[in-house]
């Protein structure tokens, strides 16, 4: 019985481990694009008019309010299909994944934002910058570094919400391991498996993510 | 200021929008939609490649035919709205022919009989009858044919038992092993092969579902592939091919 087990895992495992590929594409897509909406969203959310600090305000509520798989099939069946746009299954995944992220991550940015002194964007000022200078050189680099144990909480929801694409037919390691169970019957053993393989793709992404926050640290900056 | 960063975030989600969208394929390539947790008729091998029956029909009816397959694992219970929606072309994955699907896509000629059976884990006392009970708990794989036919002929007529269901027939095997469900219905071709594997499963016997036509299914337009797919089932049921693949994966 557990050497079937076994078997069926040291089987299986360069096809769940392409699987498991699969999921770490879909992740750094995700975080990406997220992040590249999510940034222009905070400063927008910080510094923009009340108009634009509704819209943002609606699209974080619509991308945090709605579950992912909801999310995913909306997207997937209905939303690209009735554009015309038949964007594969994978695709779908990164673009759910970025733009739920975006969400997240702009509430993330704009806290890091929120949390510099006021009086460094006046500072600024004062020395003569504009606005536009004084919020991308002297409080983005800051917020981004604040930012940064934000994101590593950021990447292992993604990492973990990248198996629930498996509905969708992306052939991510959930999906696979299901296929080689289907084969071989060790449901146990295979899904274990990818448990573990999940733990130590969080464990690597967080560890890189505390190392990058120790390394770019502004030595001796306390706020 | 304001200005600036409006264009910003405009500029920043176009960039992202168009970079994403992906290109269509060549022509010529017609993509399987697959149940790929359907051993023996469609599944993954131990190398990672498609392989089953319905895979393997599908691969020589593809090279007969001169075009390209690509086999696809979609989750069963969206396979229809998958193929609707273009994500897959054809189905070939042991679809059995019912009444509603014919209304949503076409089918190309019967390949195979799907007998519906009821297994229960080996050694206990169950049998059809007593199966059809208040309180009994069946599985059955969500989206198939004996699904809809056990809600609309014995759910719908009163039948008092619970009915559970499963993404995969493996993972509804698997309950039954793990005494969450007593009966489960599946297909004879899936029983035979859960006994083969050695699983402690026995088959109880047909429970009044009729025997379904087995077919591949395509969307309702695409006239020029369903002839093709009925063209090459004609000449690969007319080779011993056929009968070889049906031996090989223990299809009777």
């Amino acid at each position: 019985m557990f050497l079937n087990g076994f078997i069926a895992v040291k089987e299986g495992l360069p096809y769940i481990i392409q699987g498991a590929l699969v999921n770490v594409v879909v992740v750094i897509g995700a975080l990406l694009l997220g992040c590249s909406i999510g940034l222009p969203m905070a400063i927008g959310q910080v510094y923009g008019g009340r108009m634009l600090r509704r819209i943002i305000g609606v699209y974080v509520w619509f991308f945090r309010g709605i579950p992912l798989l909801v999310l995913l099939f909306l997207f997937y069946f209905g939303l690209f299909s009735f554009l015309g746009l038949n964007l594969s299954a994978f695709a779908v995944a990164v673009i759910v994944l970025g733009l739920i992220s975006s969400a997240y991550q702009s509430q993330v940015i704009r806290g890091a934002i929120l949390s510099i002194p006021d009086g460094q964007l006046k500072a600024a000022r004062a020395l003569g910058m504009s606005d536009a200078r004084a919020v991308f050189f002297i409080i983005l680099p800051q917020a981004l570094r604040l930012s940064i144990p934000g994101w590593s909480n950021e990447y292992a929801i993604v990492l973990k919400d990248s198996a629930v694409t498996y509905a969708l037919g992306v052939a991510e390691m959930m999906a696979r391991a299901n296929h080689v169970a289907s084969r071989t019957y060790q449901h146990l053993h295979l899904y274990i498996a990818a448990g573990l393989i999940f733990m130590a793709l969080t464990y690597i992404g967080t560890k890189a993510l505390n190392i990058a926050h120790n390394r770019l640290k502004i030595p001796g900056y306390t706020q | 200021m304001k200005k600036r960063i409006v264009a910003l975030v405009i500029c920043a989600t176009m960039v992202i929008g168009f970079g994403l969208a992906s290109a269509a394929a060549g022509d010529k390539v017609f993509i399987n939609g697959m149940d790929a947790n359907y051993p023996p008729v469609s599944f993954i091998d131990a190398k990672g490649q498609p392989d089953g029956l319905d895979i393997m029909a599908a691969n020589w009816i593809a090279k007969e035919m001169g075009f390209t397959v690509k086999h696809q694992p979609t989750d069963w219970a969206a396979i229809i709205p998958s193929l609707k929606a273009k994500k897959i072309d054809f189905i070939a994955s042991g679809m059995s022919v019912t009444p509603e699907r014919k209304e949503q896509v076409n089918f190309t000629k019967s390949y195979h009989q799907t007998i519906m059976m009821l297994v229960a884990k080996k050694g206990t006392d169950w049998n059809t009858e007593k199966a059809m009970k208040e309180g009994t708990r069946w599985g059955v794989q969500r989206g198939t044919s004996e699904a809809h036919w056990i809600e609309d002929n014995l759910l719908k007529a009163g039948k008092k038992f619970t009915l559970q269901q499963y993404d995969s027939a493996p993972l509804a095997m698997e309950d039954i092993l793990n005494g969450r469900i007593d009966v489960c219905s599946v297909s004879k071709t899936s029983a035979d092969e859960f006994i083969e594997k050695g699983m402690p499963i026995q088959i109880l016997g047909r429970y009044g579902q009729p025997d379904d036509e087995t077919a591949y299914a395509v969307r309702k337009e695409d006239t020029e592939l369903l002839n093709m797919l009925n063209e090459g089932l004609d000449r690969l049921m007319a080779t011993p091919y056929w009968q070889e693949l049906k031996d090989k994966y223990g299809v009777k």
